[in-house]
């Protein structure tokens, strides 16, 4: 409120200025510039180290809800996919890390910073290493364009962020305050991201998986799976809350890849090395 | 192909070749010779034509009933939801002590971990599973080769802005 107070001042002392003389003191004038500088930040976002900081928060929290698969070989196999898909994003040099997470729970999820989530449930329905990049890379994609930055920002505890961007909040010591952002980001997963930004999850993750020349469709095969599963399973009922129908999204990609990607088609899905190497992380 | 199917009977998988379930089409569809936009149409499947489906092969899903057999745009299709459909179940699923779907409230939430709605708002955070997590990084020079030996190659393509 303070801040919207000395906007508002700055604004009229902005304003009042041509018609002022210019023998206003130029210390009050750097007062003001600075004012406005501070005023410009505390609306701008956080930056990438904030991101990442609470994002691997967050990260702490979904594994505090489900443990690591614990599974070596598996949890490498995801990471080379992911690894090898974030290098061929607009944000390559994130501190990305993906793994499986021990829940027969059926859904996927991303943290602001690069931290990426899929749950044992929603691996073993998968047919093959195109399908798990195009999983992958939709999830990315939440990271690529900030959505639960967006979704926070639309919450109850938005001033969180504000302050966070603003240096008012300590990201050392326990700042109380931070563990309560923490936890609203977490909540964001448990209500789901804006519809839209879910449509954009799908159309980038299609994109982003063919740029690592996979087959296009795997994103596609894994929702129409998905499509089939009952929809009163507990394992599937908070996947299907938080997103949007999957006819209306298989409907959208099909548009989608009846509009050029048709030359890709050749692309390889991977299935055996996808079969390999989840036995071979066989217990 | 051979030693997949072998690995796959070792393993108990069910390989993709194999039956999968039914589906049935969503729009009318053309059904083709082979799995290409420009290959021969053979007839055109109406809405609702109920199928089986052998093969998916990238955007083109093979399938069959008693009258004709071919290939089907892949999202012309919708799986059939029953306990009969493989799709999906690619043996998979035992092998990682995963139960299968289909019972409704198999799994109880009331549990303190979990991926339900309410544990991911009672969440407490376990920082030392993070640091674990990351030992399983990789580099990106790592991923690059691992993606080598797959055979994919990198492709130049733009994000596609939402149509509907």
């Amino acid at each position: 409120m303070r801040t919207k107070q000395t906007l508002l001042m700055v604004c009229l002392l902005g304003a009042a200025l041509p018609a002022a003389s210019f023998d206003l003191g130029k210390i009050d004038l750097d007062k003001a510039v600075k004012t406005v500088q501070k005023v410009q930040k505390a609306n701008t976002e956080i930056d990438e180290p904030q991101e990442i900081m609470l994002g691997d928060g967050i990260a702490s929290n979904l594994l505090g809800a489900a443990p690591l698969l614990d599974n070596p070989p598996v949890q490498r196999y995801v990471n080379r996919v992911g690894r090898w898909l974030a290098s061929q994003t607009e944000r390559p040099d994130l501190p990305w890390l993906f793994g499986v997470l021990d829940d027969n729970d059926v859904n996927a999820f991303a943290t602001p910073g690069g931290k990426v989530f899929v749950t044992k449930g929603l691996l073993v329905r998968m047919n093959s290493e195109a399908e798990l990049a195009g999983v992958l890379a939709h999830e990315m994609s939440h990271v690529l364009r900030k959505h639960h930055l967006q979704a926070i920002r639309k919450g109850a505890q938005a001033e969180l962020l504000t302050d966070l961007a603003n240096d008012a909040i300590r990201e050392k010591g326990g700042d109380p305050r931070l563990t309560k952002l923490v936890s609203a980001g977490t909540e964001v997963y448990a209500r789901g991201l804006d519809k839209n930004d879910e449509y954009e999850a799908d159309r980038m993750g299609v994109v982003i998986a063919a740029r690592g020349g996979y087959d296009p469709y795997g994103l596609p095969a894994v929702l129409q799976t998905l499509q089939a599963l009952n929809p009163a399973d507990s394992n599937v009922a908070l996947m299907f809350k938080t997103h949007p129908a999957l006819d209306d999204r298989l409907g959208r990609l099909d548009d989608l890849l009846a509009s050029g990607f048709e030359g890709l088609e050749g692309q390889p899905a991977l299935e055996a090395r996808f079969a390999r190497e989840l036995a071979a992380g066989r217990k | 192909m051979r030693n997949i199917i072998a690995l796959c009977l070792l393993f108990g998988f069910a390989p993709a070749v194999w039956a999968e379930g039914y589906a049935y089409t969503i729009r009318a569809t053309e059904l083709k010779a082979k799995p290409y936009g420009d290959a021969q149409t053979l007839t055109t499947l109406p809405p609702r034509s109920k199928v089986e489906v052998l093969e998916r092969r990238s955007g083109w899903t093979q399938v069959k009933s008693a009258s004709f057999s071919g290939w089907v745009k892949m999202l012309a299709l919708q799986l059939e939801s029953n306990a009969q459909s493989k799709r999906g179940d690619t043996g998979l699923r035992s092998l990682f002590n995963v139960a299968s779907t289909g019972k409704s409230g198999s799994t109880v939430t009331t549990g303190v971990r979990g991926l339900s709605e309410e544990q991911l708002k009672n969440a407490k955070p376990d920082a030392k599973a993070l640091q674990a997590a990351r030992r399983n990084a990789v580099s990106k020079q790592d991923a690059q080769r691992y993606a080598a030996e797959g055979k994919l190659e990198a492709q130049s393509i733009d994000y596609v802005s939402g149509g509907r």
